[in-house]
């Protein structure tokens, strides 16, 4: 029985990485005021990025309609047989709707196809370098319920914390939950978020500066890691050069077993903006 | 002349003539404050301290001693600005204590009240130390008590225990190094020594001065009218953005405790009170009648809170918002159309009812500014050349509507005051002993209005512990300090509480200061532009900064803090 991992683009899940593992990934609509655009189908990372900072209208995203996940569904169902296993992986519902729409689209197929979705509570690669270790235990031969113990396993032991630029987007973008209390300060202050066990954008701690903040972040991570092997990702959006400095200060500090430098797709970036530095580490 | 009995009359006297004493020779004690900064006001607090003592004195004048001292001790509680005023404050709270219920007292009682008075005062300072008024204090009352031993007269008394004070004021150079240092002799205990004087004088029968005595000024309306009116139009030419938008005037006719439902009238409660309310506040009164002008938001409240202390008469109140509309309205084809800024949760405003309301003491608007924006709900005006008083703290309290109160004193000479006003209030107030700005601010950011009261406190705390402040101002004396030797009108840097560099330029001084400071470990430095200094001089900093220490961040804000040309906060 052949077990298919589905996804939404949300997850920042690399092309070549998702066709080599057979990972699907449901995109979600980035909208610049009338011009609609398919999450990392029809606008990259890059083209977005370059957009974003010659837009005057704020960009805006959607999820995809019950009926794009009923289609994936029945894709699948052809591609790989009636007895296919599907694990959809999905962005946090704290955050998006997305989750919904693929129950949704679940409970309207009409023939009976073993799917199950999962609330990550997660977002970008967090969930993402979830899918792909799931889809790789799959390709490795395990079994339905050994998949679901280890993803289960991951959404619980992975850590992430992330810095924005501003506030601003995850603000006008009402993604900022129980963040909000940081805002409004003139001096510099650095917001440390986090996603908390429910799925939200929750404020760890705030700091003053960029540095003192990487700093903190570390430091919380060396708590986590115990000096023990860990995989790591740095995130970021349009600021690569920073991204990759933290990252090899991190291979130095950290007993690193398995690292990824990324750059987040449009619609995390919609809900960020530019200048976004995210940490994510998980047991190795 | 010999007294073997003090009473209310006589008690009073030799405050009056203390107070009167104290307030010519403030140029005198505050000269000696230790630290060659423009700011020294040791005798400036310990003179509007006991101002206060001696005016709630006058209003509840009573021949009996228990309750003439029980309304000095009143008055300095409220009034009491900087560590020595709180200290003064703490004295004559121990004697007030001591003779309560008393008519008269002899020596003894006299001497051992001012015995109970120094305990009060060394059980409020966490630290005492020696070498300061609590050291002159101390040693006089001990000389006090066996001198009454000896004698019942209460002159023979006052005059052993003045040549104490005196003696041992002399010898604290010999007790804290620093007065060595700068050859001065302390100054709190120089304020003491006068108000000691002033009670020898009075009990020897010098009567006291016709300042002390001066009756108020009776309240003439046509000259109150005419000061409203001045202070009116400049208002209206500066004005530009209208917070308090209703012009309110009317008048209080005191009512005398015979009507129950009345509370006591006391001006600079009342002062004080109403300025929470609005701006422009002017009050003039008598024993009758008081004169109020003020700008405020809510003139309802004003009213009601006037209305407790007797009837309203004479009310006036205009809209200023329609008036300035008006004028607006006439020249809105000059004025550029203005862009319209996006709202943030903080300029939204906040529920009424409050977790946690936030009290901070601050000179300077753009730091003053700066404190609103971390959400500090009063910003209370001072530092180190203005303490704010007991009371002025207690009606920050009272002015806010929340179940945790946190102090943020912001200044060394302020953090008793602030915890003076923790203790007489009834609200459950924390008073996080900050002594800089930067160290406020560092504490704003540890603030998590989410947390409980004790985690915030213990977070706050933790933060000022990471922070270092930097100031640099000019000497107003040639001295010199440690290693540091300088000329008036140099620019010194004090790192913390220490003169590091002194020269006479301020960009030399400055840079000095901060490569004092900053080092390997340094993550961010903030600098904030003050009187004298400008904003090209904070950017040469941040690059001289950038040269030596690449991977420190700076950041540059208008402070606008009086005196201190930089404040320097590294973390």
């Amino acid at each position: 029985m052949p077990i298919v991992i589905l996804t939404d683009s949300a997850s920042d899940i690399d092309a070549s990485v998702r066709q080599s593992l057979g990972i699907v990934a449901v995109p979600l609509k980035v909208m610049f005021g009338a011009e609609t655009y398919q999450d990392g189908v029809t606008i990259s990372s890059a083209e977005f990025f370059a957009k974003l900072s010659r837009s005057n209208v704020l960009p805006t995203t959607s999820q995809p309609s019950p009926l794009e996940f009923a289609e994936a569904y029945k894709a699948i169902c052809e591609q790989y047989g009636k007895d296919v296993q599907i694990i959809a992986i999905m962005l946090s519902a704290a955050l998006s709707g997305t989750y919904q729409s693929a129950m949704i689209a679940k409970s309207m197929l009409e023939e009976s196809i073993d799917i199950t979705v999962i609330d990550s509570r997660k977002a970008s690669y967090v969930h993402g370098m979830i899918c792909v270790e799931a889809a790789k235990a799959a390709r490795e031969g395990k079994g339905k319920q050994q998949i679901l113990d280890m993803i289960d396993r991951y959404l619980d032991d992975v850590q992430v914390y992330f810095i924005v630029d501003t506030l601003e987007f995850l603000q006008k973008g009402g993604r900022i939950g129980r963040a909000a209390a940081v805002i409004g300060s003139l001096l510099n202050i650095k917001p440390i978020l986090t996603l908390d066990p429910a799925g939200y954008v929750t404020a760890f701690d705030k700091v003053r500066g960029t540095k003192k903040a990487l700093n903190r972040v570390l430091e919380t991570f060396q708590e986590y890691a115990q000096g023990k092997p860990v995989k790591a990702v740095v995130l970021h959006s349009a600021v690569p050069d920073q991204a990759a400095e933290i990252l090899e200060r991190i291979k130095q500090e950290f007993p690193v077993a398995d690292s990824h430098l990324k750059e987040i797709g449009p619609v995390i970036g919609t809900h960020t903006g530019p200048g976004l530095l995210c940490i994510l580490m998980a047991r190795a | 002349m010999v007294h073997t009995r003090l009473d209310g009359v006589l008690f009073s006297r030799m405050v009056y003539l203390g107070a009167s004493l104290l307030a010519k020779n403030v140029k005198v004690v505050d000269g000696l404050n230790v630290f060659p900064v423009p700011d020294g006001d040791t005798g400036t607090n310990m003179n509007m301290t006991l101002a206060s003592g001696a005016e709630e004195l006058r209003r509840k004048e009573s021949p009996l001693l228990g309750e003439a001292a029980s309304a000095l001790a009143k008055g300095l509680l409220m009034g009491a600005r900087g560590n020595s005023g709180v200290i003064l404050s703490q004295l004559f709270r121990g004697f007030s204590k001591a003779v309560n219920g008393k008519e008269v007292i002899h020596s003894r009682q006299f001497a051992e009240a001012l015995k109970a008075g120094v305990d009060s005062a060394y059980q409020a300072v966490m630290k005492p130390v020696e070498g300061t008024i609590l050291t002159v204090a101390r040693e006089a009352a001990e000389v006090a008590v066996r001198a009454a031993r000896a004698s019942d007269d209460i002159v023979m008394v006052m005059e052993k225990t003045y040549e104490q004070a005196q003696a041992t004021l002399l010898r604290t150079p010999e007790m804290l190094p620093v007065l060595k240092e700068v050859g001065v002799v302390d100054s709190g205990g120089q304020g003491l020594l006068f108000i000691y004087e002033g009670f020898l004088r009075a009990l020897r029968g010098e009567a006291p001065e016709d300042a002390a005595h001066k009756p108020k000024p009776v309240v003439n309306e046509a000259d109150l009218d005419k000061l409203v009116h001045e202070q009116h139009a400049q208002i209206h030419m500066k004005t530009e953005d209208i917070h308090f938008g209703y012009c309110t005037e009317f008048m209080v006719h005191i009512s005398h405790s015979t009507e129950p439902n009345k509370k006591p009238f006391t001006e600079g409660l009342f002062r004080s009170q109403l300025n929470q309310m609005g701006d422009s506040l002017l009050v003039v009164s008598d024993d009758e009648v008081v004169k109020v002008h003020i700008h405020a938001e809510h003139p309802g409240n004003v009213l009601q809170y006037a209305q407790q202390f007797g009837s309203l008469h004479r009310i006036k109140i205009e809209n200023m918002r329609e008036q300035h509309a008006n004028i607006l309205k006439a020249e809105e084809s000059k004025v550029p159309q203005a862009v319209p800024v996006p709202q943030t949760v903080a300029a939204r405003g906040e529920a009424e009812e409050l977790t946690y309301g936030l009290i901070a003491v601050a000179s300077g608007d753009g730091i003053a500014k700066i404190l609103r924006s971390m959400g500090v709900h009063v910003v209370v005006e001072g530092g180190q050349t203005m303490n704010p008083s007991t009371e002025d703290f207690l009606n920050a309290i009272q002015g806010l509507y929340a179940s945790e109160i946190i102090i943020l004193p912001n200044n060394s000479n302020i953090v008793m005051a602030a915890q003076q006003a923790a203790e007489l209030s009834d609200a459950s107030v924390t008073v996080i002993p900050t002594k800089s700005i930067p160290q406020g601010l560092a504490a704003l950011v540890a603030f998590n209005g989410a947390a409980g009261a004790e985690a915030n406190a213990a977070a706050m705390k933790r933060a000022i512990a990471n922070v270092k402040t930097g100031m640099v101002t000019h000497a107003v004396r040639d001295t010199r300090m440690g290693d540091v030797e300088f000329k008036e009108g140099d620019y010194i840097g004090i790192a913390e509480k220490e003169i590091v560099t002194a020269c006479p330029d301020l960009q030399q001084s400055a840079v000095a200061l901060l490569m004092e400071m900053v080092d390997e470990d340094s993550e961010i430095v903030t600098v904030f532009i003050g009187e004298g200094a400008t904003q090209e001089q904070a950017e040469a900093l941040e690059a001289a900064l950038a040269d030596a220490y690449p991977n420190v961040e700076v950041e540059i804000q208008e402070g606008g803090q009086p005196l201190y040309s930089f404040i320097f906060s590294v973390e």
